[in-house]
């Protein structure tokens, strides 16, 4: 599914060289769901960005869903950005201007889907995530939990090998992310390929899997124990705080 | 994306700003209402100058003399010899004219009376409401006949058949032959009311022949400027007198209109210019203003799998579609004040669909040439940058 080798990037940073990334490599099977955790300036964010193919690397090379990217050009990134992965960001990122059902059609629009296949996907997407009646709202009508889920209708609707999330949770309350969370992971049971990048422990551990970063480099990849029915809750954990303390 | 997503974008990010896109198209509006107005005034004039200028007669010339007018100057031979030496004259006829009074049965009025041939009638186009123009008889045997004009003849004759009956010209009786119809016209100074008499009986009455000027029309169209001027040379030979005989066409003049029309034409839609230059630059501006704007916006769109052209082409068409609406409404308020002003000048507003074409034809132009720098600023934005802008 996901296959890294050897991921560089160099940043020229005024006149100084950056190594963001010196040197990453793993795999991600299909169906998995990864959490990438590390601290500001460990690179996450760059190896997001090459994920997404919004960036190309220095070196090294990266295989999605049996394509290899790292040599596709402009317009080859911008397919595959299109047909194989969905993006979920933490601030949204829905148009301002289009109700949810335009920007559930967006990444159809590009994928030359005929309008009347457009809508009735973009309406299965919104129906999928529970928004049936709010496709004609506009961002500004919708809650913070509405339209992260509107951005994940978005995100599911060109059917893509693997979603990418940047922080989702991170502009929601406890309670949004908590349901966003589980959104995730029910869309991973159904067999979606999910990397989430956070730096919340208690957002990784909803995945099977971390992947720790520091100053550029891989230094753990660990399997999420799953301890049943705590994961899928995050309220528990602070009520269990509370009482230690 | 396919031109109907383009045009239903760019409508929706107009409409989300409409102070600013109307403002910004402003320019654009004033440019493309010139062109407009200044065509549509300007063709109807024109036309409407060629109709009138058809009621006299189309291929018409005349001919003076340049300075003091002697007897002799023109002669009744010289017609003939004109006729038979120049191919190109179709018709001319000798021309005077005399203000008298006349007296019929109801008043006495003064009258502009031309003396001439039955050929004016065919150079003029002149049009019989009842019985005859003057003849050749008429000249040839010098009768004292008279062709009235029909206000002239409802004055002096009220609603009686004045045909068969006498006149008196200070004197002189005079046989009312026929009546003919006044031409309508804003050429015509108007004022005096005419008839039509012999020249003969002019010269019998005066005791001279007096030929103030030639009156001629030409075979064809394109035939005008030869007729007149071989005609002059013909006057200069037989009179061997150069430089003195003038002519003049009704072609000549209506170009010298038009000549005037198009400087005025040009003067206005070099300003239209301008307008649409300052008024692309305003919305060069704007563009630059909206993909800053919405930079976040572009880096969505490419991360959901917009290639930078697709971005390029999108605000591409969104200029356009700013500037055809400038054009639009421009086309609008133009066409308003060509109709205004048609109305007022009683002639017909022409906006021909050339017209349109060519104001459509402009804003597009002035869209895509100021929308392409903006255009492609936006398409060449980093995806990762745009998306971390707010």
């Amino acid at each position: 599914m996901i296959k890294i080798e050897h991921l560089q990037k160099e940043y020229i940073s005024g006149s100084i060289q950056v190594l963001a990334l010196q040197g990453v490599s793993f795999t991600v099977e299909t169906g998995q769901f990864v959490s990438i955790m590390g601290a500001s300036g460990s690179g996450k964010s760059t190896l997001m960005n090459l994920l997404g193919l919004l960036d190309s690397p220095s070196q090294g090379s990266y295989c999605l869903d049996g394509i290899e990217t790292s040599t596709l050009d402009e317009v080859g990134r911008a397919r595959v950005r299109n047909q194989k992965i969905g993006f979920v960001f933490q601030a949204f990122n829905l148009l301002p201007r289009l109700s949810a059902l335009e920007n559930v059609e967006l990444p159809m629009i590009y994928a030359g889907v005929k309008p009347a296949a457009r809508r009735e996907k973009a309406l299965a997407a919104l129906e999928r995530l529970g928004l049936e009646d709010r496709f004609r709202h506009r961002p500004s009508e919708l809650s913070g939990g509405q339209n992260q889920r509107v951005a994940i209708a978005r995100a599911l609707v060109n059917e893509p090998a693997l979603i990418l999330a940047d922080e989702p949770t991170g502009a929601l309350d406890t309670r949004n992310s908590e349901e966003i969370m589980e959104v995730f992971q029910e869309l991973n049971r159904q067999g979606a390929t999910i990397v989430l990048v956070t730096h919340e422990p208690d957002i990784a551990r909803c995945s099977g899997r971390i992947l720790r970063l520091s100053d550029g480099l891989l230094i753990a990849d660990e399997a999420v124990q799953p301890p049943a029915a705590e994961t899928r809750s995050l309220m528990p954990r602070a009520d269990i705080r509370e009482a230690v303390l | 994306m396919n031109l109907r997503e383009l045009l239903k974008m760019a409508l929706i990010n107009i409409k989300g700003s409409k102070m600013r896109s109307l403002l910004t198209t402003l320019g654009i509006m004033i440019g493309i209402a010139a062109v407009i107005a200044v065509v549509a005034i300007g063709e109807g004039g024109r036309s409407a100058l060629n109709t009138e200028v058809e009621k006299f007669g189309t291929n018409i010339f005349v001919i003076y003399v340049r300075e003091e007018l002697r007897p002799g100057d023109f002669q009744m031979i010289d017609v003939e010899v004109i006729k038979s030496a120049v191919p190109q004259v179709k018709y001319l006829a000798p021309q005077n004219n005399l203000s008298v009074k006349v007296r019929g049965p109801r008043k006495e009025i003064n009258l502009g009376l031309t003396g001439t041939t039955s050929e004016l009638a065919d150079i003029r186009n002149i049009e019989m409401k009842s019985g005859r123009f003057i003849n050749e008889d008429d000249q040839v045997n010098s009768r004292n006949v008279i062709v009235l004009e029909e206000d002239a003849a409802r004055e002096l004759f009220g609603t009686a058949d004045p045909l068969g009956q006498q006149v008196s010209i200070e004197g002189d009786g005079a046989l009312v032959v026929g009546v003919v119809r006044k031409v309508e016209s804003k050429l015509d100074e108007g004022g005096s009311k005419t008839a039509y008499v012999p020249l003969s009986f002019t010269s019998h009455m005066r005791g001279i022949e007096m030929i103030y000027y030639l009156y001629g029309s030409a075979t064809d169209k394109t035939a005008v400027d030869e007729a007149m001027n071989s005609s002059v040379k013909v006057l200069e030979r037989r009179h061997q007198n150069p430089k003195h005989y003038s002519c003049e066409s009704m072609q000549g003049n209506l170009r010298q209109i038009n000549q005037i029309l198009d400087i005025i034409g040009l003067i206005i839609s070099s300003i239209a210019g301008i307008s649409l230059l300052v008024g692309g630059i305003g919305v060069m501006n704007i563009m630059l203003v909206s993909v800053s704007d919405r930079t976040r916006e572009i880096g969505i769109r490419m991360a959901l799998g917009a290639r930078r052209r697709d971005i390029l082409i999108q605000f591409l068409v969104e200029a356009i579609v700013l500037c055809l609406i400038g054009g639009l409404l421009g086309t609008i308020i133009g066409y308003s004040g060509a109709f205004a002003v048609a109305k007022i000048a009683d002639w017909p507003p022409l906006v021909s669909w050339k017209t349109i074409g060519l104001a459509f034809g402009f804003s597009t132009a002035v869209g895509l040439i100021f929308g392409v720098y903006p255009a492609n600023r936006a398409a060449r934005l980093d995806p990762i940058e745009a998306l971390r802008r707010d």
